[in-house]
C-alpha cells in the first residue's frame, strides 16, 4: 500500500485545521469592529 | 517601582495588552513560518524513511509536536487557571479561555495524523492503544471547557468556571494517562509510534524544529484570540472605541 | 468556630439532606430505574450468549453506573440554589467545604449505595461468575463515593446554568476514565483468578485523595456559581 495518500492526507488536514483556528480570531474581529462601528454610526446619527 | 511588577501590572491592563499584543503577533507569526518551512523542509525531504515503517513515518512530525502541544496547552491553562482565581487576574482569565480552542485544534489534529499515522503502518485507523485513548480524553475534557465557558452567561464568571475546571481536569489528567496506560498493557493492545528506540539525529531536528514552531504558533493564535476577548467584553469601553478610531480606515 | 459546632453542622445537615431526600423519594428511584434499565438493554442488544455477557459484564454494571450516578448528581445542588438556601450556607460562616461534604456523603448514601446493593441483582442478569460477585461489590462499596465526590464538582460548576445536566456529564466522565479502568479490571481479574488487590488498593487510594480534595474544589465552584 502506497503511504503517500496517508501522507498527504495528514499534511493538509492539518494545515486547514491550524489555519482555520489562525484566521477565525481575525475574521471575527474584523466583523466585530464591523459591527461597533455601524452601532456608532447609528447612534451618533440619532443623535 | 520595581520593573518586573511594573510589566505584570502593565500587561493587565487591556488596552496595554491589545496594543502590545498587536505589535509582537506578527513576529510570532513569521517565527512559526520560518520554523515550520525549515522542519518540514528537513523533515520531507532530507530525512530519511524509516527502515520499518517507511515513508509514513513523515507523519510523525506533525503528530508528535501537535500531541505534546495538546497537553502543554492543557497544562498552561491549569496554572494560568490557578492565578486567574487566587489572584483574580483579568488577563489571565481571558488566556485561559482563549487557549482552549488552541489546544482542541491541537489534539483533534493529533488524533487524525495518529489515525492516519496508524493505518498505513500498522493496519488500522484506529486502535485503544494507551496515547490515542488519552488524546481523546483530553480531547473531552477540552470540549468540556469550552462548552462551560460557553453555558455562562456572564464572561468572567463563565471565566472562572473554565478556570476551575482546568485545574481539575489538570490533575486528573496525570491519572487518566497513566491508567489507560496500564489498562493497554493489559490488554495488549498494539501500541502505536516506536516509543523508546532511540531516534536518529536526521529525524530528531525536524522533529524539534516542528515541536518549537508549533509554540509559535500557540503565542500568536492565542494572543490574536486574547485581543478578541478582550474587544468583546470591553466594546462599550474608552479604549475600544479609540482602537475603533484607529484600526477601521 | 468550634469543633463542637461544625459537627453540629454536619449531622444538621446530613439530617436536613435525608428529610429532603425522603421526601422526594419517588425522584430518587428514577436514577436506580435507570441503572436496571441501561444494564436490561445489553443482553437485549448484544444478544444472551452467557459467555459473551460474563465477558462484559464488569464494564457494562460499572458504566450503567456511572450513568445512574450522573443522572443523580444533577439535582445536587439545585433545588437549595433554586431557592436560596445555598446562598444562606455560603453566608453562614460554615466551612463550605464542609457543607459541601455533608451533601456529597448525603448523596451517595442516597444514591450510590443503593447501587451496591442492587449490584448482586445486576451481576446475576449479566452472568457473572460468582468469583467476581464480591469484588464487583467491593469495587462499587469504593468507587461509588469517589463518583459521588468528583461529580459533586461537576454538579456545583453546573448548579447555575439552565440545561446544566447534560455540561455535568461531559464534564465528568473523562474524570470517572480510571475509576472505570481500575474498577473493572479489578472485576475481570478476580473473574480468572488473576491478582485483584493492586487494584483496589488503587481505588482505595483514589477514595482518600477525593475525599480529602474534592470538596474543596465543590466548595470553590459553589462560592463561583453563587457568584
Amino acid at each position: 500500500m502506497s503511504h503517500t495518500p496517508f501522507i498527504l492526507a495528514a499534511y493538509l488536514i492539518s494545515a486547514v485545521v491550524l489555519f482555520w483556528a489562525a484566521i477565525a480570531p481575525i475574521v471575527n474581529k474584523r466583523s466585530l469592529l464591523r459591527q461597533l462601528k455601524n452601532r456608532q454610526a447609528r447612534m451618533d446619527k440619532s443623535q | 517601582m520595581n520593573p518586573i511588577f511594573l510589566f505584570f501590572h502593565k500587561t493587565g491592563s487591556p488596552p496595554w495588552f491589545y496594543k502590545y499584543s498587536g505589535k509582537l503577533i506578527p513576529w510570532l507569526w513569521a517565527i512559526f513560518l520560518v520554523l515550520t518551512a525549515y522542519g518540514l523542509y528537513l523533515g520531507l525531504v532530507v530525512a530519511p524513511a524509516d527502515y520499518q515503517q517507511g515513508e509514513s513515518v513523515r507523519i510523525m512530525y506533525l503528530h508528535v509536536p501537535t500531541a505534546w502541544m495538546s497537553m502543554m496547552i492543557y497544562g498552561l491553562m491549569a496554572i494560568m487557571g490557578f492565578i486567574a482565581l487566587v489572584w483574580r487576574i483579568r488577563i489571565m482569565e481571558v488566556l485561559v479561555i482563549s487557549s482552549a480552542p488552541v489546544g482542541a485544534a491541537f489534539t483533534m489534529i493529533a488524533l487524525i495524523t495518529g489515525s492516519l499515522w496508524g493505518r498505513p503502518t500498522w493496519g488500522t485507523y484506529w486502535v485503544w492503544d494507551a496515547r490515542l485513548t488519552s488524546e481523546l480524553v483530553l480531547l473531552f475534557l477540552y470540549f468540556g471547557v469550552i462548552a462551560l465557558y460557553n453555558a455562562f452567561d456572564e464572561p468572567r464568571k463563565a471565566a472562572r468556571a473554565a478556570s476551575l475546571m482546568s485545574i481539575v481536569g489538570a490533575i486528573n489528567l496525570p491519572i487518566i494517562y497513566f491508567s489507560v496506560e496500564w489498562w493497554n498493557t493489559l490488554h495488549q493492545g498494539s501500541s502505536m509510534g516506536s516509543s523508546g528506540t532511540g531516534i536518529h539525529p536526521s529525524m530528531l531536528l525536524p522533529l524539534l524544529l516542528m515541536a518549537t514552531a508549533t509554540k509559535f504558533y500557540y503565542g500568536a493564535n492565542l494572543l490574536s484570540r486574547a485581543r478578541l476577548t478582550l474587544l468583546k467584553q470591553d466594546h462599550r469601553k474608552r479604549w475600544v472605541q479609540d482602537v475603533l478610531s484607529k484600526e477601521s480606515h | 468556630m468550634s469543633r463542637q459546632a461544625t459537627g453540629t453542622a454536619f449531622v444538621a445537615l446530613l439530617r436536613r439532606d435525608f428529610l429532603l431526600a425522603y421526601r422526594r423519594r419517588a425522584e430518587l428511584l428514577q436514577p436506580l430505574v435507570f441503572l436496571l434499565v441501561v444494564v436490561t438493554l445489553f443482553p437485549l442488544g448484544v444478544g444472551p450468549s452467557p459467555t459473551l455477557l460474563a465477558n462484559i459484564a464488569p464494564g457494562v454494571i460499572w458504566i450503567a453506573a456511572l450513568l445512574a450516578t450522573v443522572l443523580s448528581l444533577d439535582s445536587l445542588f439545585r433545588s437549595d440554589f433554586e431557592d436560596g438556601t445555598l446562598e444562606q450556607m455560603v453566608l453562614s460562616g460554615q466551612s463550605l467545604a464542609l457543607i459541601a461534604l455533608a451533601r456529597t456523603v448525603a448523596h451517595w448514601l442516597v444514591a450510590g449505595l443503593p447501587i451496591v446493593l442492587l449490584s448482586p441483582l445486576l451481576a446475576m442478569w449479566m452472568n457473572l461468575p460468582d468469583e467476581g460477585l464480591l469484588i464487583l461489590i467491593e469495587s462499587l462499596a469504593i468507587g461509588t463515593p469517589v463518583l459521588s465526590l468528583i461529580g459533586a464538582i461537576g454538579g456545583a460548576l453546573t448548579v447555575s446554568l439552565k440545561r446544566g445536566g447534560q455540561l455535568l456529564s461531559l464534564l465528568v466522565f473523562p474524570l470517572y476514565v480510571p475509576l472505570l479502568i481500575l474498577a473493572t479490571s479489578a472485576v475481570s481479574s478476580a473473574v480468572v483468578d488473576l491478582p485483584y488487590t493492586g487494584q483496589l488498593g488503587l481505588m482505595v487510594a483514589g477514595l482518600i485523595a477525593s475525599l480529602t480534595l474534592a470538596p474543596f474544589a465543590t466548595a470553590a465552584a459553589l462560592k463561583l456559581s453563587l457568584s
